[in-house]
């Protein structure tokens, strides 16, 4: 059994770490000297260098690299491939990636090939004996619990986002390095990715905005937004959405905030029919201020909130436009 | 052309409350149909209104009756329950049991939710499609069907990304790929006569030990020190968040 820590270094189209990926140097650094062993980063793509200087100031001690055109864009069929000759390389007891689209689906993939344990939206990571534990968010985010893992076989842990900080940069570190060995065939591809249709920067600036009012599932339909939108208005402040509502297509894509949507720290955030399910909340745990109106007293964004109001948002927000437009025209 | 929807039942995520003695949700938690999975259903079946010759399949491992009599109420033609001999599988075990069934039949299309709402791994559709050795596209929020090819839209960090496949492949779902239909009378009516088989997943039960096991569950104890307002006239709730908004100065004027 290895006992050395594989970090998947997902990149970015540019070339560099995504942030994301930074905040496993942390945790993969303790689990590599609790285990005794060795810190990997695995880079794959096109054109990597950015990263591969990332890597090594973050403080990896070997530094696995593939680059093909093949690896140019991030897919299952490809990287699962890349992975598995990393996992190898590395000797690697525990993978470490980021709960990204790409890391969660690579993560799951390779693991079910190698009928192994993958523990999901980790937001805390240790071992305790012969046991990966981790601490994660279930039932949207209403409770959690601690999934736990044998180490032995190669396991699988993707980490939340925002779980953990990105350790400082250091320059003057120089890894080992080492390129991979990694069979592909332009056949191996069968998903082709023909086209990315751009976030926008959307209409308003939200991570800029001082004040920002998010619109969640509890609007009830999609006209309703406006009322999300009038309260931003007189606010002076920007708005957004959740997952959930860019889901149903009630708001474009790049208006939400979470997961795979932006990450916003504002002076006061206001949550309308805000659930505060993880898929969000990862996006706004930076806000100074919280405050949440929801119908459902149990409603995890509660949680967060430094005031909540628990109440029916379609007879509460009309009255507080009203009241924040004669507050700011004083 | 055939579609497997595979489905899931889990308990009503709006009713979902921790039961801190048994460190488990409340027993007696009623149980629903895993949402994304009925948007999985709700493609199979435009796909068989779109396309001739079109045999859709929703497949549960263990108990989902109510959730696959629903599948067959929207418009899928049969119901498989593969028998499981533990209530307590982890997300490869479900995969394994799927699988097991899954490989001896052919299907062009092997639909289902990106994750389900209590356990949230979305482990499935990507340990199914290792495990069958087919492609997988994740967080599917459009879909086109022609000759044996697919072109998908998926929701990712970047924005939308376009994505071309030939069939066979394993598709997971979001919510913004469409809006599941509410059966009709006629719908329910015409699901009575349509089959529900039960297999026993062969398969043996080593290979379903679970590989990950949960501890208790546990609220997240990280409660803001915040003030709550409730059970009040709704102006006076205003009022108190007027006061608070205002003693913290983030209301300025304009």
């Amino acid at each position: 059994m290895g006992q050395n820590i594989l970090i998947f270094g997902e990149t970015t189209e540019d070339g560099h770490l995504r942030p994301s990926t930074t905040e496993l140097f942390g945790p993969g650094r303790a689990l590599a000297d609790q285990l005794g062993g060795s810190l990997n980063v695995a880079l794959f793509g096109g054109e990597i260098s950015p990263a591969q200087a990332e890597a090594a100031q973050f403080g990896s001690d070997r530094v696995l690299t593939a680059i093909s055109d093949l690896l140019r864009d991030i897919t299952v069929d490809a990287y699962s491939v890349a992975l598995e000759s990393a996992i190898v390389a590395a000797d690697a007891a525990i993978v470490l990636l980021s709960g990204t689209t790409a890391g969660r689906d690579l993560a799951a993939y390779v693991s079910g090939r190698r009928g192994a344990a993958h523990l999901v939206d980790a937001v805390h990571v240790a071992i305790e004996g012969q046991e990966v534990v981790v601490r994660r968010p279930v039932f949207q985010g209403k409770l959690q619990t601690e999934a736990r893992a044998h180490l032995g076989e190669t396991l699988f842990v993707t980490v939340r986002s925002g779980s953990y900080a990105a350790p400082t940069a250091q320059t003057g570190r120089a890894p080992e390095t080492a390129q991979l060995n990694v069979a592909l065939d332009a056949a191996d591809l069968r998903v082709k990715v023909v086209d990315l249709l751009e976030s926008k920067a959307g209409s308003t600036n939200l991570e800029a905005a001082d004040i920002v009012v998010i619109g969640g599932r509890g609007l009830g339909e999609a006209a309703n937004f406006t009322l999300a939108e009038q309260l931003a208005e007189a606010f002076g402040g920007a708005v957004g959405a959740t997952r959930a509502v860019t889901d149903l297509g009630w708001r474009p894509h790049y208006d939400q905030v979470g997961q795979t949507g932006r990450v916003i720290a504002p002076k006061l955030y206001v949550g309308v029919g805000v659930s505060g399910a993880v898929q969000h909340t990862v996006g706004m745990r930076g806000s100074e201020t919280v405050v949440a109106i929801n119908r459902d007293p149990d409603a995890p964004i509660f949680k967060l909130a430094d005031f909540g109001v628990v109440g029916d948002l379609f007879e509460i927000v009309p009255l507080l436009i009203e009241r924040v437009r004669e507050a700011r025209t004083k | 052309m055939n579609i497997a929807v595979l489905v899931k039942q889990v308990p009503d995520p709006n009713a979902v409350r921790l039961d801190r003695r048994s460190g488990d949700i409340l027993p007696g938690t009623p149980l629903v149909p895993n949402e994304y999975d009925l948007v999985a259903a709700e493609a199979a079946v435009r796909l068989s209104e779109t396309f001739e010759n079109v045999q859709i399949v929703a497949v549960a491992a263990g108990n989902a009756r109510e959730t696959l009599n629903r599948c067959l109420a929207m418009g899928v033609d049969r119901a498989v329950v593969l028998a499981t001999p533990s209530s307590a599988l982890d997300s490869l075990g479900t995969a394994r049991v799927l699988a097991s069934w899954l490989k001896q039949e052919t299907f062009d299309l092997i639909l289902t939710g990106q994750e389900a709402s209590d356990g949230g791994t979305g482990n499935v559709a990507p340990q199914l499609a290792a495990l069958l050795g087919l492609p997988l596209v994740s967080n599917v929020i459009g879909l086109e069907y022609q000759n044996d090819a697919l072109t998908l839209k998926r929701e990712i960090e970047d924005g939308h990304q376009v994505v071309t496949v030939q069939t066979p492949a394993v598709l997971s779902v979001l919510t913004a790929l469409n809006e599941a239909r509410h059966p009709t009378l006629k719908g329910i009516m015409a699901s009575r006569r349509k089959p529900t088989e039960t297999h026993s997943a062969d398969i043996s039960p080593e290979e379903l030990a679970p590989v990950v096991r949960w501890g208790s569950l546990f609220a997240d104890e990280q409660t803001a020190a915040g003030v709550m307002v409730r059970d009040e006239a709704p102006d006076v709730l205003v009022d108190k968040l007027m006061a608070f908004l205002e003693e913290r100065k983030l209301i300025e004027p304009a």
